[in-house]
């Protein structure tokens, strides 16, 4: 998996080494804005009152 | 067949890293986040204060303001709580809904108004979101809770240690809580927040009764001054 997308950079071993960096902190943001916003809740930290809201 | 293997090798390393940054977000992301929001709250509190209390000087004739209800998802008091560390206040919100506790305390919108005969029942988060009620089961009889909406301190004080309910117990923010011990009609606030710290199965519930407010003008309350 890692390695196919690693075949298919384009440019020099250095080139691929930036757009990988690029991707990997481009999924992390994806899954800190958006991902786990909506996975969090699924967790039990969120039931704090007694009236079931 | 190798590559069966390398591609599961990926995934299952691929999981781990995930789990790992999910662990990061709920414990340390969410309280960043939530901290900043609350900051922000509490700029905003008191910039409107402070415009209000220059609009509101000059108009005298007329029947005194019938306050204005509180607006869902907004901050109208300050939490101070000097068991917590001196450092320790949150904006209080209306309304308890997910998006409103990310933010700030959330106030029971079916409750009572600050100060006002009834109880004042406000929620948070004990962990994740800043901790706010992280340290509720510290909290002992007499220790002060104090609020203010920008006119008034209410200084309630802590009436028996922390009560563990279940989670459908709507009784515990009843006008005359329900298990507190308290016999007639009163100026109660109550605290809930989750039981056990990390779990949902309880909630932990904090009664006190108001014990005395003050004009703004007229200086913090002595529990808040060093």
């Amino acid at each position: 998996m890692y390695g196919w997308i690693w075949r298919h950079l384009p440019g020099n071993a250095w080139v691929r080494a930036v757009i990988s960096l690029v991707l990997v902190l481009a999924v992390v943001y994806v899954l800190f804005q958006y991902v786990f916003p909506w996975a969090e809740p699924l967790l039990p930290f969120n039931d704090v009152t007694v009236d079931g809201q | 067949m190798r590559v069966l293997v390398r591609t599961f090798s990926e995934l299952c390393i691929t999981v781990g890293a995930l789990i790992v940054l999910f662990v990061v977000y709920v414990l340390y992301w969410t309280g960043v986040r939530a901290d900043s929001a609350m900051d922000g709250q509490l700029d905003e509190l008191r910039d409107r204060w402070a415009r209000d209390s220059v609009d509101d000087a000059p108009t005298t004739d007329g029947p005194p303001d019938e306050p204005l209800p509180y607006k869902d998802g907004k901050a109208f008091a300050v939490m101070y709580i000097p068991r917590f560390g001196f450092t320790w206040n949150k904006p209080v919100l209306q309304g308890t809904g997910t998006d409103v506790l990310k933010k700030g305390l959330g106030h029971y919108a079916s409750t009572a108004r600050l100060g006002q005969k009834g109880n004042f029942a406000v929620a948070g988060h004990r962990r994740t979101y800043g901790d706010p009620f992280k340290d509720v089961p510290e909290l002992r009889p007499n220790d002060p809770v104090i609020l203010t909406d920008g006119t008034t301190w209410f200084t309630y004080r802590v009436d028996r240690r922390p009560y563990r309910t279940l989670p459908d117990d709507v009784g515990v923010i009843d006008p005359v809580p329900r298990g507190s011990g308290f016999d007639g009609p009163g100026r109660y606030l109550t605290l809930t927040t989750c039981e056990p710290e990390w779990g949902h199965s309880h909630r932990l519930i904090v009664w006190a009764r108001l014990d005395a407010t003050q004009p703004v003008e007229a200086g913090k309350p002595a529990a808040l001054r060093r």
